[in-house]
């Protein structure tokens, strides 16, 4: 069985973790744009924010203060035996936000979204957020995501339909205009990972978009060729835009643009993008039935990616 | 492009002297504002309740900052995008006689005129770095915590070489991203043409 002690204390360290330590694909990432870059301002840009990600590791301190909306996204066994069953899962990870945000782990950023009133504790009506997903066997994956403001306000998450009629040149077209319109001024906090949901209802497209946004790992790849081949061209395409690091002007635009789709009714396909900031917050573990916990690089949210 | 020190209050013809691209670092006291305080000030009609004269510089920023042992302690800083103030932008300028304001993105046309007539720039960072400036500002003292809660209060921080942050905005009326986008509009067509988008494709009117 997965005790409610386990599931505090791994909780807790997997916001602590989300916030402050960089996923190891993301730390590639900024190598390689700091390798490709040969523009001063840019390279500024990218160099300075290594180094402060690299000491927010060092300190256990937050990559960067706007910790944003904080996310759980559970795999959860089939046959998993959790102590005080999925409410206590809840119960658990609220009390653990109200205590990282006490700490400094997390800035307290959730208000009330009429007065601004604020708790204080980063819960309120609807956060934490919570999305669930059921596998067979019986342990439990637990990924943190403290998502940030300025990619979810300004432009970043985005959601329309486009005509079957217009095809994939209307959807690429859609996910260039949306980006260049939301990363200008570094508003969303380029390089950002962008997640493009593809049919389904609205809801579901918008969830795949921030699913591929924030759970998906820079360098995967969707395992239908005609998808991956999008996710290159379109990857290809952003970062021949000038945009750069913080809007500054450079050579990578985007880290990644991750796909994912539904099958749908034609009348209308649903698009939607998210986008994630370029420091990107997650952190993974799985506990097992013994109360084992192991730590994970790639949630592997969706089969195999 | 430049690189400037700046000490605060900064003078008006040091503002002057600045254009888009040059980096500025500052040293002195500054303070944070955020939504509430904007509404606050300017939509509720409350007066700020410290004069900004030496102070003369403003960061959009909200931090972390924890009570620890009957102290405050910063735990991580860096600026906040300036564009959602925009409504309150023109009059922050004129009425608290700033000379600076610091934050992510940019600022609309409102802002921009008032910092042309009254001498200010708009200054954006250059990436995301709370750990380069934790160590080097001090937190001095809080305004408005109880009514506006940690983020939104206005912190009184003293600086030490805090930056180096881009000129966006000038008091000539220039902005660095507009420029940029003239040069992202040329490579838009680019991006089309590689993803094979007609240059005359037009959407189907669904709704």
């Amino acid at each position: 069985m997965i005790t409610k002690t386990v599931l505090a204390d791994t909780i807790f360290q997997t916001i602590k973790q989300g916030s402050c330590y960089i996923s190891p694909d993301v730390h590639y990432a900024f190598e390689e744009a700091v390798r490709s870059e040969s523009a001063e301002v840019p390279a500024r840009a990218l160099t300075d924010t290594l180094a402060s990600l690299d000491r927010s590791r060092e300190r256990i301190s937050p990559a960067c203060p706007d910790t944003g909306w904080p996310l759980f996204f559970c795999k959860v066994g089939n046959e998993a035996v959790i102590e005080g069953g999925i409410l206590a899962l809840e119960e658990i990870s609220k009390e653990m936000v109200a205590r990282a945000t006490k700490e400094g782990f997390l800035r307290s950023t959730m208000k009330h979204p009429l007065s601004g009133d604020d708790p204080g504790t980063n819960v309120g009506v609807n956060v934490p957020g919570f999305t669930y997903k059921f596998v067979p066997g019986t342990d439990l994956q637990i990924t943190f995501v403290a998502k940030g403001g300025g990619s979810e306000c300004f432009g970043g998450t985005r959601y329309r339909v486009v005509a079957f009629a217009d095809g994939t040149a209307g959807i690429k077209k859609t996910i260039v205009d949306w980006y260049i319109a939301a990363a200008r001024a570094g508003a969303i906090c380029p390089p950002a990972i962008l997640g493009i949901g593809i049919g389904g209802t609205s809801d579901i497209a918008t969830h795949l978009a921030k699913e591929a946004a924030s759970l998906r790992i820079i360098g995967s790849h969707h395992p239908d060729t005609e998808i991956a081949a999008m996710e290159n061209d379109l990857t290809d395409a952003l970062n021949g835009l000038g945009i750069g690091c913080m809007g500054l002007g450079g050579k990578t635009s985007v880290f990644a643009v991750h796909v994912e789709y539904s099958y749908t009714h034609i009348a209308g396909i649903a698009v939607a993008m998210s986008a994630n900031c370029m420091v990107a917050r997650r952190a993974t573990v799985r506990i097992d039935d013994a109360g084992q916990v192991e730590q994970l690089a790639d949630p592997h949210w969706f089969n195999g990616r | 492009m430049a690189l400037y020190n700046l000490n605060i209050p900064v003078t008006d013809d040091e503002v002057r002297t600045l254009r888009i691209g040059d980096m500025v670092s500052f040293s002195g006291s500054a303070w944070t504002c955020r939504s509430r305080l904007h509404r606050y000030i300017f939509d509720e009609g409350h007066r700020l309740p410290f004069s900004t004269e030496n102070q003369n510089v403003l960061i959009h920023v909200g931090p972390i900052i924890v009570r620890e042992n009957n102290a405050w302690r910063l735990v991580s800083f860096t600026p906040t995008s300036s564009i959602r103030f925009e409504k309150w932008g023109a009059r922050s300028v004129e009425e608290w006689k700033l000379k600076a304001i610091v934050g992510k993105t940019t600022m609309g046309p409102a802002t921009m005129a008032a910092m042309k007539r009254f001498g200010c720039v708009h200054l954006a960072p250059v990436g995301v770095t709370p750990e380069l400036f934790v160590d080097r500002i001090t937190v001095k003292d809080v305004y408005l915590f109880d009514e506006l809660g940690s983020i939104e209060a206005s912190w009184q921080l003293h600086l030490e070489k805090i930056g180096p942050f881009i000129v966006d905005i000038d008091t000539e009326g220039n902005n660095y991203f507009e420029q940029l986008d003239r040069v992202i509009d040329d490579n838009r067509k680019d991006a089309y043409k590689k993803l094979g988008i007609p240059e005359d494709f037009e959407y189907t009117k669904l709704y």
